[in-house]
């Protein structure tokens, strides 16, 4: 791990999107609902996404020439709730909204109700073979359209994870890029030997980046974009579970706990800094 | 049936350029003339039931109508949560085909039995459940769903009725009343059709004037055609090849609450698991899927 992180100090160290992760204690505080530490986990990955690299147009979120992203790890979804605000899928009432009983947005994403979710998600093990076939789909209708998936290490234990690996270099569908959030949770559980040779095995490209680094993110995008080959691309993005607020970093009690009002505002002190 | 099923993608393929055929190494070299006539949209995908749905789910999404088959436990039982989250609760539309439903290969034991899948799939909201037992349903009945928008399975036999059903009767949701009659109401599903039918003779000899309905379509049923029936003969037995749970009795159950004085009886498969190996008619015989025993329950209803 040592020799990654060295791989990665050729970027500029910088904390980026306080200010949306600030928006995700706020909803999830409010509520008395919501997973912190992992939607801190993936909200620089999905806000690089967004920023530079996906198509979509917020105001007809089923343009045809849009690409695809499906947050297979459905329970990260506050972070995906205000990027989807932050590029006018959805309004600040709603966030202000999250959890209630008519709301559009609950803990896991809706498609069926959030304009700019392409999938409902929340059991693990989902979203990868969703994504195949909606990049099997672009590809029989000879489109190019992109699709990334995003993954947890730990959902990367599902079977059908890899039953999809398989499927997706087979069907050579290298319209499809996979993210999967490196955090070391299922090092907690079951780990990973070796994941990204895992994947290698399966027959990908594989980049391993620094999921926190919107830079070290975008050189990771970058090649997946000028990919010439027929193979999927993943991205092994190295993250840090609770990343931007020093006590709910790594695998502590926070994973499903609500702040308290001092806990609150520790949080926004560490935020503002 | 499996040719038919062949014959009717090559036959709809041709004209729908959206129409996607995913198999589990299942029906692989009968689908060849698809394969063949319809390029980049035929796919093997591999052992991967599961995966196989959500794949079948995201074409959807991106706007084709695929059709996934393989093995009724697989597609069904160990698939049942992709089903229902990924098809079911999205609201997408696709249709699955099963071969291998009840006890069809009969010597291969339990994990290759699956007598509860209709049960299971009339759980999840919105779904259509089609279980033709004569090619030219299968046919007919495709074309009429496959772009419906909702997920339709069709539980294809291995056995047919081999009743002559004219095709302008073979409409989807839409019972079919077989033979008219006045004393006694059969419902039979599948190619238990036949095994009804072949029991007639007998009936007819011991003076019972019996009606059979053949509904194919399972889900949305045809309460209205069943609970006609018996409002005139108050009797009714239902037979078919799945659990007592779930199956079509429910339904008739459902078509016949409040009609006063109605005797109801199944032939079906009990709470128990399947043991036997064997042929097919020999699990028909050991539950009871006979014509001898269809003459006699009605001579019960009777009494």
């Amino acid at each position: 791990m040592a020799d990654r992180e060295d791989a990665f100090s050729r970027f500029e160290e910088i904390t980026i999107n306080s200010d949306l992760r600030k928006k995700i204690v706020d909803m999830i505080t409010s509520a008395g609902e919501g997973h912190i530490p992992s939607s801190f986990s993936i909200v620089d990955i999905i806000t690089t996404l967004y920023e530079y690299y996906l198509k979509f147009d917020s105001q007809n979120p089923n343009w045809e020439e849009r690409d695809y992203f499906i947050l297979s790890k459905g329970h990260g979804c506050a972070a995906f709730y205000v990027v989807l605000a932050k590029h006018g899928f959805i309004s600040q009432k709603d966030l202000d909204e999250y959890g209630r009983f008519n709301s559009i947005l609950g803990g896991h994403p809706d498609r069926t109700k959030v304009p700019g979710v392409e999938a409902s998600t929340g059991s693990l093990g989902h979203g990868l073979p969703y994504a195949v076939g909606i990049a099997l789909g672009q590809k029989i209708q000879g489109k190019h359209n992109k699709v990334y998936v995003l993954v947890g290490d730990g959902e990367c234990h599902e079977g059908t994870v890899w039953e999809s690996a398989l499927v997706a270099q087979n069907l050579r569908l290298a319209n499809l890029c996979c993210i999967v959030d490196f955090n070391g949770s299922a090092a907690q559980i079951l780990s990973h030997p070796n994941i990204a040779k895992q994947w290698e095995a399966f027959g990908w490209n594989v980049l391993e980046t620094d999921g926190h680094n919107e830079d070290a993110l975008k050189e990771a995008f970058a090649c997946f974009s000028s990919n010439n080959n027929s193979k999927p691309t993943v991205i092994i993005a190295h993250t840090v579970k609770g990343k931007g607020v020093s006590f709910m970093e790594t695998h502590g009690p926070w994973h499903h706990k609500i702040p308290n009002q001092e806990e609150y505002q520790a949080v926004m002190r560490e935020l503002n800094q | 049936m499996r040719k038919t099923f062949s014959d009717t993608m090559l036959e709809v393929g041709q004209t729908d350029p959206k129409l996607v055929v995913l198999v589990g190494d299942i029906g692989h070299f009968a689908l060849q003339p698809f394969a063949k006539a319809c390029p980049g949209r035929y796919y093997n995908i591999g052992i991967c039931e599961p995966t196989i749905v959500s794949i079948a789910a995201g074409l959807a999404h991106a706007g084709m109508y695929p059709v996934a088959h393989t093995i009724a436990p697989f597609i069904v039982e160990r698939s049942f949560e992709q089903i229902k989250l990924d098809f079911g609760y999205q609201g997408l539309g696709g249709t699955l085909i099963s071969v291998g439903s009840a006890f069809d290969y009969s010597g291969l034991g339990c994990s290759h039995h699956c007598y509860d899948d209709i049960a299971l799939l009339k759980s999840i909201p919105g779904t259509q459940i089609v279980y033709p037992a004569m090619p030219k349903e299968l046919n007919l009945l495709f074309k009429e769903t496959y772009t419906n928008g909702s997920l339709t399975y069709f539980r294809l036999p291995a056995n047919k009725h081999d009743v002559d059903i004219p095709d302008n009767q073979i409409r989807f949701g839409k019972a079919i009343r077989v033979k008219p009659g006045k004393d006694v109401t059969i419902v039979a599903a599948g190619p238990q059709l036949k095994t009804a039918m072949e029991s007639l003779p007998a009936l007819k000899a011991a003076g019972i004037d019996v009606e059979v309905i053949y509904p194919h379509t399972i889900k949305p049923f045809d309460y209205a055609l069943i609970t006609k029936s018996v409002n005139k003969t108050r009797k009714c037995l239902v037979v078919e090849e799945h659990t007592k749970f779930g199956g079509v009795g429910d339904e008739v159950m459902r078509a016949v609450q409040g009609i006063k004085d109605t005797k109801i009886a199944f032939i079906n498969i009990p709470d128990c698991f399947i043991h036997g190996y064997g042929q097919y008619h020999e699990h028909c015989e050991s539950l009871g899927l006979t014509k001898e025993n269809v003459a006699n329950e009605v001579k019960k209803l009777c009494i």
